[in-house]
């Protein structure tokens, strides 16, 4: 049984990076229509060395997800336990409140919040994005922190209450290890969100000032060439290198393990 | 004030606010976020899809309930409206499946740092740029693509298997492109479940089925409904994909609201059609969470 | 570009606005009117450009022809080039063919098909019947140049409708095996002018500068330098070099017969998206 469970998560990775290693290998490959056969070539990565407008929009875009991650995280967990730990009027409104950012397509979002930005002199730039990019992750870390609180025993919070500890002792003792590999996991999908955003960053980036995906966005019309796959793949191999990094070295048990 | 009175409230006081203030402090930060960037520019788009037409420029503005007779007007809507409906339906399905079965077996057949580097590298992909993902699956599932030259190594002579432009190829970029959120928040789910519970099932001589049916499922629910918002209700609006991978059959919900935006600059039509998207989309999950509920109390 | 001019009086002196706006922008007294004997260059431009009707209000000109493009077909070499748009129905391109997504593109592809004015059909439902034929044959809409190149070259297609000056790049750049086809209904044409704002504060400087615009000279060296649409002025396309790719598309004589884009009423633009929307949607059924 474990080992075809085994067997069924290669899979599963191998599914997941398919496309991710063809994205890799043509990064590689000479033809700028991404045409085969196959002809090897780094010049794409000579063109990428040049390119400072891309590379600068890759620093802001792992500068702004790292701040949207930090940011959307703090206030999203404070949201998710008062929306799962306590009952009060008002709930399931607030709940439902959490899916329009999610279900409107995030175009229509971007139009809006550019026209309501324009208007109330907000205006655009890394900060506006900041504030877009901050209000698409709050829903989805409330509801992966609040799926977290639902399979957790809320028992063990009032044991030690009820042994004397005030509830913000018990939070930080018992609640907050315990939640720790949802509010990680959080953080990891609220880094994604924002940077893979790329709808909402385009109408409030200004030029000069772009993200990654916006200048991938735009290359649609100039023509992408594989100097993108180039930019994505060593974007792909950092975050995998600090990340397994970080995982190694991190305390035993870190992320994903009860303590 | 009776010196009782504080020597006994003070204490009290200093280690419980009041329960709403507390609640009012916990929620304040984010709501008043979301409301200014994302609720009220979106209460003015509302606003825009009872317009006639686009506020620019130096047109009179005219208020209208036309935009919300699409359905009716242009009833191939209908059509449109129930395959992005399928789609959704087939791709959320399909992560519920795989995403449930993969976190199952990283919380049952791994432990400790694999089970960790695992997940990581289950979420990585997810980092990568959607349109770059999307673009890759193109090159794999064309005719004569990587999917196509990597079989006919094995068998020189075998048919094409590219489908590239056909539905199944829009569920496939859709299923990648979300499968993560599933794994992740059902392995959230199922870490908390008891092994105790497990063991106790089976030394009662409880088959494999009736521990993933009774238990494991039920246990990790609020981890599937959650994946299923997730996944469900962006994909009903997705347009990039569609776009990429349908071809002449990626006609969806999404892309005929982003033609009102990008194409035809009718806005006010593309947010009632959005609007009405949103309300579907609400009352499909109101009805889901009566039957669960319902389902929980008997 | 209008609303840029409606909010910004005085600071621009020559605007360059398509020949379907440039009505609007006329009607709205925006734009000063010209007269052509100011422009040494003018001489040269091709007549049915020049004298154009959407560049006139009440019989005054208010903008010079610039720059011009089609809209028809392009056909892999080594195939038959079609007569005719009814190909993009015909039974030997099934599965084989690209579609331009764009309403007033492809309504002006079904009007041509079932007789009508591309910009006023008055029979839409024929319109509609026509686009609608095409189903087994449309394999891919396209919506930017380097999707229709990445495809193109992938193989996925032989027939497609597409853009004049992308048919240049597109062999220009990447070599791609390809010929621009006029058919005989005439291309779908735009035409880009250039006009001076009523509130320009040096008339005489902007005429000057349309002047260079229109300079053969000036156009020879952007075309060859750099790449550039097709000129209005028939001088200069005659003094690019004869195998030229963008002369060899952009013949004199299908000025004659390409239709250009009409400004149209808001009402008829939005029939002309419900309807290009229920196509795209029949084709997905």
């Amino acid at each position: 049984m474990i080992k075809i469970a085994r067997l069924f998560l290669a899979l599963v990775l191998v599914f997941l990076y398919l496309p991710i290693i063809v994205m890799a290998a043509m990064g590689f490959n000479a033809s700028p229509l991404y045409a085969l056969p196959f002809d090897f070539t780094t010049h794409w990565y000579q063109e990428l060395a040049g390119n400072g407008r891309l590379i600068e929009a890759g620093w802001n875009s792992i500068w702004l997800a790292v701040l949207t991650a930090v940011i959307a995280t703090a206030l999203g967990t404070l949201a998710a336990l008062a929306l799962w730990r306590r009952t009060f009027r008002g709930r399931s409104i607030l709940r439902i409140l959490l899916l329009p950012p999610i279900a409107i397509p995030w175009l229509i979002t971007g139009t809006a919040m550019l026209v309501f930005f324009f208007w109330t002199g907000i205006g655009r730039g890394l900060h506006a994005m900041l504030i877009g990019h901050v209000a698409l992750a709050i829903p989805y870390v409330v509801l992966v922190v609040g799926t977290g609180l639902q399979t957790l025993r809320a028992d063990l919070e009032e044991a030690a209450m009820s042994l004397g500890s005030t509830p913000i002792h018990a939070f930080f003792r018992v609640t907050l290890p315990l939640l720790l590999p949802s509010i990680v996991g959080a953080a990891l999908f609220a880094f994604a969100v924002s940077l893979d955003q790329f709808v909402i960053s385009y109408f409030l980036s200004v030029p000069g000032m772009t993200t990654l995906p916006v200048e991938i966005y735009s290359a649609i019309r100039k023509g992408f060439t594989p100097e993108i796959n180039a930019i994505s793949t060593i974007l792909l191999v950092a975050s995998m290198i600090i990340i397994l990094g970080f995982a190694r070295f991190a305390r035993p048990g870190g992320i994903g393990e009860r303590s | 004030m009776p010196p009782e009175a504080s020597a006994a409230g003070l204490p009290a006081t200093r280690r419980r606010m009041p329960s709403w203030l507390a609640t009012a402090a916990l929620l304040l930060p984010s709501y008043a976020w979301l409301t200014l960037a994302v609720l009220l520019p979106l209460a003015a788009m509302f606003a825009f899809s009872f317009l006639h037409a686009t506020p620019l420029g130096n047109k009179p503005v005219v208020w209208t309930l036309e935009q919300y007779r699409a359905f009716y007007d242009q009833p191939y809507l209908l059509g449109v409206a129930w395959a992005s409906l399928s789609i959704g339906l087939w791709t959320t399905g399909i992560c519920a499946v795989v995403g449930f079965a993969a976190a199952l077996a990283l919380v049952r057949a791994t432990a400790g740092r694999a089970r960790e580097t695992l997940l990581i590298l289950v979420l990585l992909p997810f980092w990568t740029n959607g349109l770059v993902r999307v673009f890759s699956w193109t090159m794999v599932i064309r005719e004569g693509g990587f999917l196509d030259v990597f079989v006919r190594w094995f068998w020189p002579s075998a048919p094409s298997l590219g489908f590239l432009y056909t539905t199944p190829a829009i569920v496939l970029g859709l299923v990648h492109g979300y499968l993560p959120y599933m794994v992740l928040t059902c392995y959230i789910a199922l870490l908390s479940v008891d092994e105790a519970v497990i063991e106790a099932a089976q030394s009662l001589g409880a088959r494999w089925w009736t521990v993933l049916f009774k238990i494991l499922v039920p246990l990790a629910a609020p981890g599937l409904v959650t994946g299923a918002i997730l996944i469900f209700v962006p994909v009903i609006g997705a347009f990039m994909e569609p776009r990429i991978l349908g071809g002449r059959v990626g006609v969806t919900m999404g892309t005929v609201i982003e033609d009102q935006f990008t194409q035809a600059f009718n806005w006010p039509l593309g947010s009632a059609l959005a609007f009405t998207m949103l309300a579907v989309v609400l009352a499909v999950f109101a009805t889901f969470s009566g039957v669960l509920r319902r389902s929980a109390t008997t | 570009m209008l609303t840029k001019l409606r909010t910004n009086p005085g600071v621009y002196d020559v605007v360059l606005i398509n020949s379907a706006r440039s009505q609007q922008a006329a009607g709205e007294d925006l734009l000063t009117p010209l007269d052509l004997a100011n422009y040494s260059n003018a001489s040269g431009l091709a007549p049915a450009l020049r004298d154009n009707a959407y560049l006139k209000t009440d019989g005054k000109l208010y903008g010079v022809s610039w720059v011009w493009g089609m809209n028809a077909l392009a056909i892999r070499d080594g195939m038959d080039k079609p007569e005719s748009y009814a190909a993009l129905a015909a039974p030997e391109y099934k599965n084989n063919v690209a579609l331009f997504d764009d309403a007033v593109t492809m309504i002006g592809v079904g009007a041509f098909l079932s007789g009508q004015d591309m910009n006023d059909p008055k029979d839409l439902d024929a319109v509609a019947e026509k686009l609608k034929a095409m189903k087994p044959n449309v394999k891919l809409l396209w919506s930017s140049e380097d999707q229709w190149n990445k495809a193109f070259s992938a193989g996925e297609f032989d027939l497609s409708v597409y853009w004049s000056g992308a048919a240049v790049r597109s062999q220009r750049k990447f070599q791609l095996p390809l010929h621009f086809v006029v058919p005989k209904e005439g291309a779908i044409g735009w035409l880009d002018s250039l006009s001076i704002p009523a509130t320009s504060q040096n008339q005489e400087a902007a005429a000057k500068f349309i002047n260079y615009m229109i300079d053969p000279k000036f156009y020879v060296e952007w075309a060859t330098k750099i790449g550039a649409p097709a000129s209005a002025n028939e001088k200069a396309m005659e003094e690019l070099p004869a195998d030229d790719l963008n002369r060899d598309i952009h013949k004199p004589e299908y000025i004659e017969t390409m239709t250009l884009m009409a400004p149209l009423p808001d009402d008829r633009r939005t029939a002309f998206n419900n309807l290009w929307q229920e196509v795209k949607a029949f084709y997905a059924a």
